[in-house]
């Protein structure tokens, strides 16, 4: 049976939508203050009962099908000042709420912290990049957070504001186990602060994961390295994500890499001691043997990579 | 609470819950079914809508987070009875099989062409990563966007 077209205009659905009905409004909150100010206020007054929110790519999973159990929202999206990225002659500061589409496609974070740049381009896919933020991504701290073991490997700070105080600290020290740490009930992360690479850096950075995009990886790996002009380390952190209960550093690596010429650096020593110093887990996205033969593979390829760049 | 926001051109002022989602906003209030719920967790794209200018997967955003934002959904694309080239290219592309997924991907394609006239097929794939086809129609689709991009280029539309 043929169905009776209508006319064109008549059958056409409207572009902007219908009339809603008014929905009546339960006791729930949502307080998106426009200063930093407002939101300290609320964070004081609230704590831990209004949920803070910026791009949401995380939390809204977390609550996912059991949204009802937020009670409010803390929304720090209208906040213009957590939205800043300022570049000095020794530090680069980035607000809270940058998202990560922002510092991937950002010339100067390009050219100084190309592990973060890389980092936030390959966080999930662009739908996520244009909402979530890299305060997000630390304050979730989740061990597998795509730009944490960059943000370790070039020993960012992070501030943490409350009513009338602030504390600054080495953001290996906020994560204390898988998405903890030490963020009080009245503070919000309000900036990222990272110490200017010198020029003689050298980096690598890698993302291990199932399929390309929309992935919780299974391993992240940034190396940073910095030499003096005879090619001899001054400094070495290698870094790694969802190979322990928290992104981390493994310092043993440094205090092995710290004056040698990186030219005569046996690259499978330095996987080695990098393997040694991580405590992986089986779970669904790579058993701990996995963990640690990839760890041992990008690291000597990383080590490689870089020799091979002076 | 009251929000104000523009959605496909038209302002509007929507009274919304503190837990309701953007994509529900959309759908179940505006009526614009256009945009899909696949996994309610941003992982499919099905529900992806452009926010001031970049694709978002609307089931992760909060509607009152739309206070003041620009929405675009695959509604407001088309001009009277003019598809929008996109739209077109899917169509004579033959990039459609069962649907859900093209609302999406129209949307996301739309941001790319924005940002880039001619992208190759590489950089196709890689905007449309966060996207997903479970007929796995990804070739046509990819087609699809580059056709549109030939055509608008030629056009110069848009």
């Amino acid at each position: 049976m043929q169905r009776e077209s209508k006319p064109n205009v008549e059958n056409r659905q409207k572009t902007s939508g219908k009339d809603s009905k008014k929905v009546p409004i339960g006791s729930a909150d949502f307080l998106a203050p426009e200063s930093l100010e407002k939101a300290l206020d609320y964070r004081k007054r609230y704590g831990f009962q209004a949920t803070v929110i910026a791009g949401g790519t995380d939390i809204m999973v977390d609550y996912f099908e059991r949204l009802y159990e937020v009670n409010s929202w803390l929304d720090l999206n209208k906040i213009e000042e957590l939205k800043k990225i300022e570049i000095n002659d020794e530090n680069i500061i980035i607000g809270a709420t940058v998202t990560h589409k922002r510092i991937a496609e950002h010339q100067e974070l390009q050219n100084h912290l190309p592990m973060l740049a890389q980092a936030s381009s390959e966080v999930g896919a662009w739908q996520i990049q244009s909402r979530g933020t890299i305060g997000g991504n630390i304050v979730t701290s989740s061990p597998a957070g795509d730009t944490l073991a960059p943000l370790l490997a070039y020993n960012a700070k992070v501030v943490l504001q409350s009513k009338g105080d602030k504390r600054i600290i080495d953001i290996e020290d906020f994560f204390i186990g898988p998405k903890e740490n030490v963020e009080e009930s009245d503070e919000i992360l309000t900036k990222i602060i990272i110490p200017k690479p010198s020029k003689n850096t050298l980096s690598r950075w890698r993302k291990v994961g199932k399929r390309k995009a929309l992935i919780i990886s299974s391993l992240t790996m940034a190396i940073l390295i910095e030499v003096d002009d005879q090619g001899v380390i001054k400094t070495a952190r290698a870094c790694y994500g969802a190979v322990a209960p928290t992104p981390i550093e493994i310092r043993n690596v440094g205090d092995y890499l710290e004056r040698q010429k990186l030219k005569n650096v046996d690259p499978k020593k330095v996987g080695e001691i990098a393997v040694s110093g991580i405590s992986p887990i089986d779970d669904i996205r790579g058993t701990e043997q996995y963990r640690r033969q990839v760890t041992y593979d990008l690291t000597i390829n990383a080590i490689k990579e870089m020799a091979s760049e002076l | 609470m009251e929000i104000k926001f523009t959605i496909n051109g038209e302002e509007r002022t929507e009274q919304v819950k503190p837990n309701q989602r953007l994509l529900d906003l959309i759908r179940k209030d505006l009526g614009l079914v256009a945009a899909k719920e696949g996994c309610g967790k941003g992982e499919c794209g099905a529900c992806t809508v452009i926010m001031n200018g970049e694709p978002v997967t609307s089931c992760l955003v909060l509607a009152a987070q739309a206070d003041e934002a620009e929405i675009l959904t695959v509604e407001g694309l088309a001009e009277g009875d003019n598809l929008h080239p996109l739209q077109e290219a899917f169509i004579e592309a033959g990039a459609v099989q069962c649907g859900f997924c093209i609302p999406g991907c129209i949307m996301t394609a739309y941001c790319l062409l924005k940002e880039n006239s001619s992208p190759t097929r590489n950089e196709i794939r890689t905007a449309l990563a966060g996207n997903i086809c479970r007929c796995t129609g990804y070739q046509k689709i990819i087609d699809a966007v580059q056709l549109a991009a030939k055509n608008m280029a030629a056009g110069g539309e848009n």
